[in-house]
């Protein structure tokens, strides 16, 4: 990916997981109701962290290095 | 149980092993600058000092009683981490550039180095932090009582209570910072060795919390087996009602925590020793923070079903362990708790003690000295070194009144979040100064000031509802009685959670100040240059511009440099400049090689102090930079003018290439004229000349003369009436009216007058007319002389032993046209296009060919003004055929 969708993705990327961690999308997985032994919302939390965190971690050797500033 | 003397003893030694780690690495970093203390995951560690004891103890306790709210305060900084790249990459590149040393420097350096400001945000970040503070030495006191249990009745904690054993915790803490935080100033204000311990102490915290998460688990049975356990014992596993307006306001405080906290600014700003470490803490310090809040759930609810009903849940990660009789995971517990303390104590304070003593001492001692320092030798660096420690301990103290004053409420995460709402009150400053160049500094200075006036008022005083009926009273009516002043119902919202209520309006009346006040007031010089310096980052190449002038004696800046960084550094750094000491960009690094000691503001101020008397006044700089800028439209506008001017001068040009080709066409006009004038002017002299000078000439020859004469002069008119007549067509339409016509009216007049010629000639005119008719918009005389002249041409040259002329006419939908067709001998095909020109006459037969040559160029002229054509066609056989096309009249055309 070009540098500047790079930038784009990691904008996204955060907006996304504040969006996914407020309400009204984090209540949509409050269905009372145990996933593999764990109340679903709390599976749903840690997932969507772990999501956050892979992200992270795939944009963060890509985004551009120091010496090819934005202009 | 275990002995209260075995855990004092264990805290100490820990502490022991602490300071040894801490004086390893710094030696270690000192001789290389490549070590693994440099790494991004010693750094990603060190940010972990963002979980304290809250954390280790204060999150079980948390979730224990409002469930899956814990995790909210790891999700916002989660958010900031993830998206790195706008905000925290900009903070530290500007901290890297400018030398920044806290959050209340660069607040001030952000707005024209402003000390006020300075002291304002340190005044707040130090009250603000004190609730924190208590909440370690809460955590800790409340731990060492929780673990030794009854046998803190024996041995060396013998009558002492909760409060003396926090008013221990609380000396031993600031004396161990002080050995550890302040052994020397260093110039860029990065602390290797206390970072290697805090990277140390993030590894034991994660370990023990970690170890008795695995241990709650299995001895609950496993997950499944908590969850159902402690569903069926009553408690609401399924967080009902978690995603609400705290659930919000708690994921906005956290982010604001994690970049307005002195302590994390510390380590994740100021501490940055390479701006791409922030690309693995991006994701491995949200790991952290996930790893950390694993097991908080499954303990929490472990312990609420397996403890008796009372027990304290924050102490659960202590109590579980010891509970089950597993003595040495407790210790270890006790130890990752007591890491979260001292980590957060130490950062915490170290920064604190930094903002304090550059902001609020070292401006006191410029205004009561004489500017350059105080006393000799080392002056400065003693004088820093002094009022950090007396700092750190001034911290505490606070810490510890704070404690002691709210010693009877129970739970530690609401503490934390008082503090987290203070230090929020700095991000919209320091977002706006990130982002928005308009925002001024009284702007940030108001925003600030009434952000931290409500949050004292909605959320710090109400803490101390247990502790004075003053407050509670205020609580319950509002002050004087005003009900919409209730700190926790502000404006008469009543039905909105506190700390929702504290965090929107203070939030809200914060930005809202920010914005209005910026919009309304003007930037100062200084405040300007710095807004472009932070806003435009990344757009600005190369060195910043010197906004000091003039010739300091490098004696002076010596003096200055030696105060403030010490003697070795400063003769090094003198000796690298070598002669381009004294330069102005020599005083802009200096100053800012002294603002990463003292500050930028109080760097400002020496360095305006030795400087000054040459110094140009900033507005100059300015007023300088606005004439250049004027100086470049008036130059852009120049280009502008003198590319219209060329434009014009092309357009002439071409028009001039015009005239001059119209010039020439007229000349080769004019010597034709004049050539076809002067063969009938030659005759008409020499034949006068003959009747004047032979007065005997037989009356018969004198006769034929005149005639010649006479026609001669005929032909003359004729080619003058000619050139007048084309002369009037090319001129154009304005005298010219075309009127509905009968065509073939006039085709008939036309052959008429032609008949007589053709009999003369014995020639066949044959006319065959189709257009009956048919009517068009002409000047019927004018048509007519076209076709007279066309027949009459077709007579004349027509030398074929049978001549024949031909005139046709008919009609298609929209034209009437007209040939006129001979058997002569025909136009050279070469010589098609030149026939309608003036003065051309056919090769063939030049010599005999009277006229001019401009009947065909008047006849077209004459049929292009009615709109029609007039060509030559290819002719059947021998011979040249001319044909007219002339549209019909409007109301003819449409009627077909």
């Amino acid at each position: 990916m070009e540098r500047r969708k790079l930038v784009s993705a990691a904008l996204v990327l955060t907006l996304l997981g504040a969006l996914l961690f407020m309400p009204p999308l984090a209540s949509v997985f409050q269905i009372h109701r145990l996933v593999l032994g764990v109340p679903a919302e709390v599976i749903y939390l840690f997932t969507v962290w772990v999501l956050l965190i892979v992200g992270a971690w795939w944009l963060g050797s890509r985004l551009p290095r120091e010496s090819e500033d934005e202009g | 149980m275990l002995s209260a003397d075995l855990v004092t003893a264990t805290g100490i030694a820990y502490v022991g092993l602490l300071f040894l780690i801490a004086y390893v690495s710094d030696r270690q970093a000192r001789k290389s600058k490549s070590s693994f203390l440099r790494s991004p995951f010693v750094y990603t560690l060190a940010i972990s000092v963002y979980c304290t004891s809250w954390t280790f103890y204060g999150a079980v306790g948390s979730a224990a009683r409002n469930g899956l709210e814990y995790l909210a305060i790891y999700l916002g900084p989660t958010l900031v981490f993830i998206g790195w790249w706008f905000v925290l990459r900009r903070l530290v590149r500007i901290s890297h550039n400018q030398r920044i040393t806290s959050i209340a420097d660069l607040l001030s350096s952000r707005f024209g180095k402003s000390s006020r400001l300075a002291v304002l945000v340190t005044v707040i970040a130090v009250i603000g932090i004190a609730p924190y503070i208590a909440l370690q030495l809460k955590a800790v006191t409340s731990s060492i009582q929780a673990i030794s249990g009854a046998s803190a009745a024996q041995g060396t904690l013998r009558g002492v209570d909760d409060v003396g054993l926090a008013f221990g915790v609380a000396a031993g803490m600031a004396l161990f910072t002080v050995l550890f935080g302040t052994r020397n100033v260093d110039a860029k204000e990065q602390h290797h060795g206390v970072v290697a311990a805090i990277a140390f102490e993030a590894v034991v915290k994660l370990a023990a919390l970690i170890a008795v998460g695995l241990f709650v688990v299995f001895a609950g049975g496993g997950l499944e087996a908590i969850f159902s356990r402690a569903e069926a014992a009553g408690v609401d596993i399924y967080s009902t009602g978690t995603f609400d307006d705290r659930w919000i306001a708690m994921n906005v405080l956290s982010i604001a925590a994690i970049i307005c906290l002195p302590r994390q600014f510390q380590i994740t700003v100021v501490e940055n020793s390479d701006e791409n470490h922030l690309r693995t803490a991006a994701w491995a310090f949200p790991g952290y923070l996930l790893l950390m809040s694993l097991f908080t759930l499954p303990i929490a609810l472990y312990g609420l079903t397996s403890m008796p009903a009372g027990a304290n849940p924050d102490m659960f990660v202590l109590t579980l362990p010891l509970a089950a009789g597993q003595e040495g995971l407790a210790l270890f517990a006790f130890i990752g708790g007591f890491s979260s303390a001292t980590s957060m104590i130490i950062v915490e304070s170290i920064a604190l003690s930094i903002m304090v003593s550059n902001h609020i001492v070292m401006p006191l001692v410029l205004r009561f000295t004489q500017g350059q320092g105080v006393g000799d030798g080392r002056g400065v660096s003693q004088l820093l070194l002094a009022s950090r420690r007396f700092s750190i301990a001034l911290i505490l103290s606070l810490g510890f009144g704070y404690f002691y004053l709210t010693r009877d409420s129970n739970a530690l995460a609401p503490i934390g979040l008082i503090s987290f709402c203070g230090v929020a009150q700095f991000l919209p400053a320091i977002i706006a100064a990130l982002f928005w160049k308009d925002a001024s500094l009284k702007a940030a200075t108001a925003a600030v000031a009434v952000g931290f006036v409500v949050w004292a008022w909605s959320s710090f005083m109400p803490s101390f509802e247990s502790a004075s009926p003053l407050v509670a009273q205020l609580m319950a009516e509002g002050p004087w009685g005003i009900t919409w002043l209730r700190p926790e119902a502000l404006f008469g919202v009543a039905d909105i959670d506190p700390l929702a209520n504290a965090v929107f309006w203070s939030l809200f009346l914060n930005t809202a100040t920010l914005v209005v006040v910026s919009l309304f007031t003007s930037q100062s010089a200084l405040e300007r240059v710095q807004a472009t310096l932070f806003v435009d980052l990344f757009r600005r190449q190369g060195p910043v511009g010197t906004l000091m002038r003039g010739s300091a004696a490098t004696g002076d800046l010596q003096f200055v440099a030696q105060r403030v960084l010490g003697i070795e550094k400063a003769t090094a750094l003198f000796a690298g400049a070598g002669a381009a000491a004294g330069t102005p960009q020599f005083i802009d690094r200096l100053e800012r090689e002294l603002a990463g000691s003292i500050g930028a503001a109080s760097a400002h101020v020496m360095m305006s102090k030795v400087v000054a008397g040459s110094a140009v006044s900033l507005e100059e700089v300015l007023q300088m930079a606005d004439e250049t800028q004027q100086a470049i439209e008036y130059s852009q506008q120049l280009e502008r003018t003198s590319s219209e001017l060329r434009d014009t001068a092309r357009k002439l040009e071409e028009a001039n290439r015009q005239l001059r080709e119209l010039d020439s066409q007229k000349d080769e006009f004019l010597s034709q004229v004049s050539h076809e004038v002067r063969t009938p002017m030659t005759s008409i002299r020499s034949f006068s000349e003959i009747l004047l000078g032979e007065q005997h000439l037989e009356e018969a020859e004198r006769q034929k003369f005149v005639a010649t004469i006479h026609k001669e002069s005929l032909r003359l008119t004729k080619l003058l009436d000619q050139i007048l007549d084309l002369n009037a067509l090319e001129r154009g339409k304005a005298a010219w009216r075309n009127v509905p016509t009968d065509a073939e009216a006039v085709l008939d007049q036309a052959v008429e007058v032609c008949s007589a010629l053709a009999r003369q000639r014995q020639m066949r005119l044959v006319v065959d007319k189709q257009g009956e008719g048919a009517s068009i918009d002409a000047d019927a005389d004018r048509l007519s002389q076209v076709l007279i002249n066309l027949i009459s041409n077709a007579i004349k040259y027509n030398d074929a032993p049978e001549p024949l002329v031909e005139v046709r006419s008919r009609r298609s939908r929209r034209h009437y046209i007209v040939e006129v067709a001979d058997n002569g001998p025909g136009i050279a095909r070469d010589e098609r296009t030149l026939v309608f020109e003036k003065f051309s006459r056919g090769a063939t037969g030049t010599t005999a060919a009277p006229g001019a040559g401009l009947g065909l160029a008047i006849s077209r002229q004459i049929i292009t003004h009615m709109n029609g054509r007039l060509e030559l066609v290819p002719a059947r056989g021998r011979g040249a055929c001319f044909r007219i096309t002339l549209p019909l009249s409007g109301a003819a055309a449409l009627a077909e």
